[in-house]
């Protein structure tokens, strides 16, 4: 096994090949590493020369050229919008803002965020359509960044690995040798286990990163409609084909989770999910075996 | 260039008080170029030659039209980056091929560059080739011999010409904001193996010539020659004599290379610039200083400070700038658009550039290419940088100091 890591959106990713050592394994965890801290500089809205930046600085007064990666990242990002019903959206850079989560705190938009920008692939160009617009990637770019790297790796022909980002966005290659799946701990007690194999896992918990806002500590992840934050004892972990689909589908899973009414009807066929709410029977929903509890007993999938 | 001058950088706040940013010119910061997009081919797509691209596809006055690459994967890859891009496997197809192509951007290795560039100046081409320009003098001297006598821009890829914060602060140096300078420091610290996996032996090879000692100027001339060309920017002039230490510390994977160098190179003047690269610890990355009586500049990409002496003369607008703490000193950070944001309120929002490095340069060449200007790394700057490069490297593989001939510079 080689493991290989770097810092990049402010937190720590780390590969494990499931090879031995050696100048070539090393040459390509090296090369996946390097496409993740290309994400880190292209979408970060911590920097400045970064292309979000850029669209945020210029595209409420002019169409903004993306390159055909960007445009693409943030085509499917409006389409998992309109899937998720509006639970996630990356249109919500000042209500992030307003909340305390990305540096200097502004006033709450007034009104709707939704439906701030729009796409032209003519010019393969964004634009905004509300002046308050900013565009946060923060619920995505990790999973995208990964599955990037894990498409690197595959490209230079390593077969098993494991990708982590933050230890909250995971990417599987294949399976570990000797093994039939990658099997990852969820939560801080590590009661359930995910089993991945060329899948992705994503968990996201609104307790992972607060402020304190009016008095109140809240969590970083928000119903973009509402602007209200998602309750702070949620978790939710989801399985999906790709980590930036894991990603988006596990910040929505909350959100749906908190506005009330049916999951299944919006949960992907291809998912699993698995719900848990504070003093409440976990829910698992989605194709049996993806998620197991650790103590050995045999869940129930809805 | 923007010159440090009060009436320039001057700010007036709503309440009527000045305040003095240290600030590029916006037009500098968000280059405007005239005309029809620039047709443009991108020889050579493997690492650099990917980001060129991601950045030629934000700068509406470029359009990318062909990519060429001898690596078929390397070359399907960058094809998918964009609907309609046409690939070719030699860049003599392409020349033939694709006859109203406007302008080429050369990211090759840089053993490579000598033919090619050769080919595409002779085929009437506006060029922008990486740097360094050549791995031997002999090849150096061919491309600016024909660079000299192209009716077309050829520009270079030595970034810190083109870098509206290394402009900005050498407009401070030129301004003898420094007064006597002491000394001159760079350093490009990463740990990595800087190695491209390659699908077959033969390949891998090929892909990491930058590892064979015969093909690649090493860290002195790959990485080094791109900092010391930022000295020579700022100071106009070139070293007489560089000494160099080389090891391989921790890569010991078969390379010819050293993975860890130390150069130390002497200005006529008794002035020296020492540098150091290694690819085994990441520890500060990649910068360059400036020190002198007065004041110390540093400069990283997309970064800029200024440290002032206690005894330098203070100005009004100091109390006004951003400044930042590096453990016990306090440095005023060069900030793009600082007019602007201030005005807005969001001064502290604006430390770094808004675009990168590399897309300055190449905006520059794209604006010299289609308003038949000069660009701002010309043939001759870029020639004799890699002429130190290369120096510099047979000083780390000897271990013994070379001298650097002025007049074969001035040759150049």
């Amino acid at each position: 096994m080689l493991r290989l890591a770097t810092r990049a959106m402010g937190t720590r990713f780390e590969l494990v090949l499931g090879c031995e050592d050696g100048p070539q394994a090393r040459a390509a965890g090296e090369a996946a590493l390097e496409r993740i801290e290309q994400c880190d500089a292209r979408y970060s809205v911590f920097t400045n020369s970064s292309l979000i930046a850029r669209a945020n600085r210029d595209a409420c007064e002019k169409p903004v050229r993306l390159d055909p990666e960007l445009y693409g990242l943030l085509e499917r990002c409006l389409a998992l919008r309109a899937e998720t019903d509006g639970a996630f959206d990356i249109a919500i850079g000042p209500l992030m803002r307003a909340l305390g989560f990305r540096g200097q705190r502004i006033d709450a938009p007034r009104g709707s965020n939704l439906g701030a920008f729009e796409l032209d692939r003519a010019t393969s160009s964004v634009r905004f359509t509300r002046p308050d617009t900013q565009l946060d990637l923060g619920s995505i770019a990790k999973g995208h960044a990964l599955d990037l790297a894990a498409a690197t790796l595959r490209e230079n022909g390593i077969e098993s690995a494991l990708l982590h980002g933050g230890t909250s966005s995971v990417v599987a290659l294949g399976a570990p040798p000797d093994a039939d799946s990658w099997r990852v701990r969820i939560g801080p007690d590590g009661t359930w286990e995910a089993r991945l194999r060329d899948s992705a896992l994503s968990v996201s918990a609104p307790h992972g990163r607060t402020a304190d806002f009016a008095g109140h500590k809240v969590g970083h992840i928000l119903d973009p409609r509402s602007g209200r934050p998602v309750p702070l004892g949620l978790r939710a972990a989801v399985i999906a084909p790709s980590a930036e689909a894991a990603d988006a589908w596990s910040t929505a899973a909350l959100v749906l989770r908190a506005r009330g009414g049916s999951l299944e009807l919006r949960r992907p066929h291809d998912q699993g999910w698995l719900l848990e709410d504070e003093g409440r029977e976990p829910l698992l929903l989605g194709q049996h075996g993806c998620f197991a509890p650790h103590a050995g007993l045999e869940p129930t999938y809805r | 260039m923007t010159s440090p001058d009060r009436r320039q950088l001057l700010h007036a706040s709503a309440g009527g008080a000045a305040a003095l940013f240290l600030a590029p010119s916006f037009e500098l910061l968000h280059p405007t170029i005239l005309g029809a997009p620039l047709t443009v081919a991108v020889i050579g797509v493997g690492r650099q030659g990917r980001a060129i691209l991601g950045e030629l596809a934000t700068i509406p006055e470029a359009s990318v039209v062909a990519v060429c690459d001898s690596d078929d994967s390397r070359l399907q890859s960058a094809m998918r980056r964009a609907q309609g891009l046409r690939g070719y496997a030699s860049h003599i197809e392409l020349l033939d091929k694709e006859p109203g192509i406007a302008a080429v951007v050369i990211a090759t290795p840089t053993h490579l560059h000598k033919e090619i560039a050769l080919a595409c100046i002779a085929a009437g081409k506006h060029v922008f080739c990486e740097t360094p320009l050549a791995h031997t003098i002999d090849d150096t001297r061919a491309i600016v011999t024909a660079a000299k006598g192209s009716s077309k821009v050829f520009a270079a890829g030595y970034q810190g010409r083109s870098n509206p914060v290394y402009s900005l602060a050498r407009s401070f140096f030129k301004a003898g904001t420094l007064r006597q300078l002491s000394h001159l420091r760079a350093q490009d610290h990463k740990k990595t193996t800087w190695r491209t996996p390659g699908s077959t032996p033969e390949r891998d090879r090929e892909l990491n010539w930058h590892l064979d000692a015969e093909l690649s100027l090493g860290l002195a001339g790959e990485k080094g020659s791109h900092q010391l060309d930022v000295f020579h920017h700022f100071l106009g002039r070139h070293p007489v004599a560089v000494r160099g230490t080389g090891e391989i510390r921790l890569h010991k994977d078969g390379r010819t290379v050293a993975d860890t160098i130390l150069l130390e190179a002497r200005f006529e003047d008794g002035l020296r610039a020492s540098y150091s690269a290694t690819l085994c610890n990441s520890y500060e990355g990649r910068y360059e200083l400036i020190g002198g009586e007065m004041a110390l500049i540093k400069l990283g990409w997309t970064h800029g400070w200024m440290f002032k002496e206690a005894d330098a003369p203070t100005q009004g607008w100091e109390v006004y700038a951003n400044r930042q703490q590096y453990h016990n000193d306090s440095g005023i950070t060069l900030i793009a658009d600082a007019t602007k944001l201030a005005a807005q309120g969001k001064l502290t929002e604006g430390v770094g550039l808004p675009y990168t490095s590399l897309y300055y340069a190449l905006a520059d060449f794209v604006k010299a290419a289609s308003e038949g200007k000069a660009p701002a790394c010309s043939a001759s700057d870029a020639a004799r940088s890699t002429v130190v490069g290369i120096l510099a490297n047979q000083a780390v593989r000897s271990g013994s100091e070379v001298a650097i001939d002025p007049a074969l510079l001035e040759s150049l």
